[in-house]
């Protein structure tokens, strides 16, 4: 899991199927890097976040063994209302 | 999952037999520095490219989302049928074309911001 910031959303009609209806959210995967996650837990713009990637990201849209068929490979796993280490949230790294 | 613009394509005779009749993409991925940029300015760098397969039927120019990994196979999976193609070795997909980027600019300049 990464520690990372919202910084924008993804607007897309034409996707896969198993993307219809998720909410696609931009995030900064530290230093230059971005990511693309899906958001369930309904997320802000500039609002430090935790990414889960592969099978724990196929986790928090469906839990359970049986979720082979979603369609994840990144999803916002929980939003962090603070930190014991105020000057990485607040820079997202 | 990456955004990134399409920047051409990808063709072959001789491949792995699970891959015949996918059509590849070259993308070339964005960075936090590119949401920022001024417009025009995107051309002046160089990032690494990615091949990905292609079942949306993406255009040069377009902007995507590429998946990586199992989420590229389970697309793949979804666009070309109910048989499995467990095989295919295939590592990245276009599962979105994106119509419009919200990005807010002092997010990004939170999160990081633009590398000089």
């Amino acid at each position: 899991m990464i520690r990372t910031t919202v910084v924008g959303e993804v607007w897309a009609t034409r996707k896969s199927r198993g993307l219809e209806g998720r909410k696609l959210v931009l995030v900064a995967a530290g230093g230059d890097r971005l990511v693309v996650g899906v958001d369930v837990l309904d997320a802000r713009v500039g609002q430090t976040v935790l990414v889960s990637w592969g099978s724990g990201a196929r986790n928090v849209l469906r839990p359970g063994p049986d979720n082979r068929g979603v369609l994840c490979d990144a999803a916002v796993s929980l939003l962090a209302d603070g930190s014991n280490d105020p000057g990485q949230l607040e820079g997202g790294q | 999952m990456f955004i990134g613009r399409v920047v051409g394509s990808v063709w072959a005779t001789v491949k792995w037999p699970d891959i015949r009749g996918l059509k590849l993409l070259t993308v070339q991925p964005y960075h936090l520095s590119d949401l920022v940029a001024e417009p025009g300015a995107e051309a002046a760098r160089c990032h690494d490219l990615v091949v990905c397969a292609d079942v949306l039927d993406a255009g040069v120019g377009d902007d995507v989302v590429v998946a990586y990994g199992h989420a590229a196979r389970v697309a793949l999976q979804e666009a070309l049928g109910e048989q499995e193609r467990p095989s295919t070795p295939v590592d990245a997909a276009v599962v979105a074309i994106v119509d419009r980027l919200d990005v807010d600019r002092r997010a990004v300049e939170q999160a990081g911001g633009p590398i000089p």
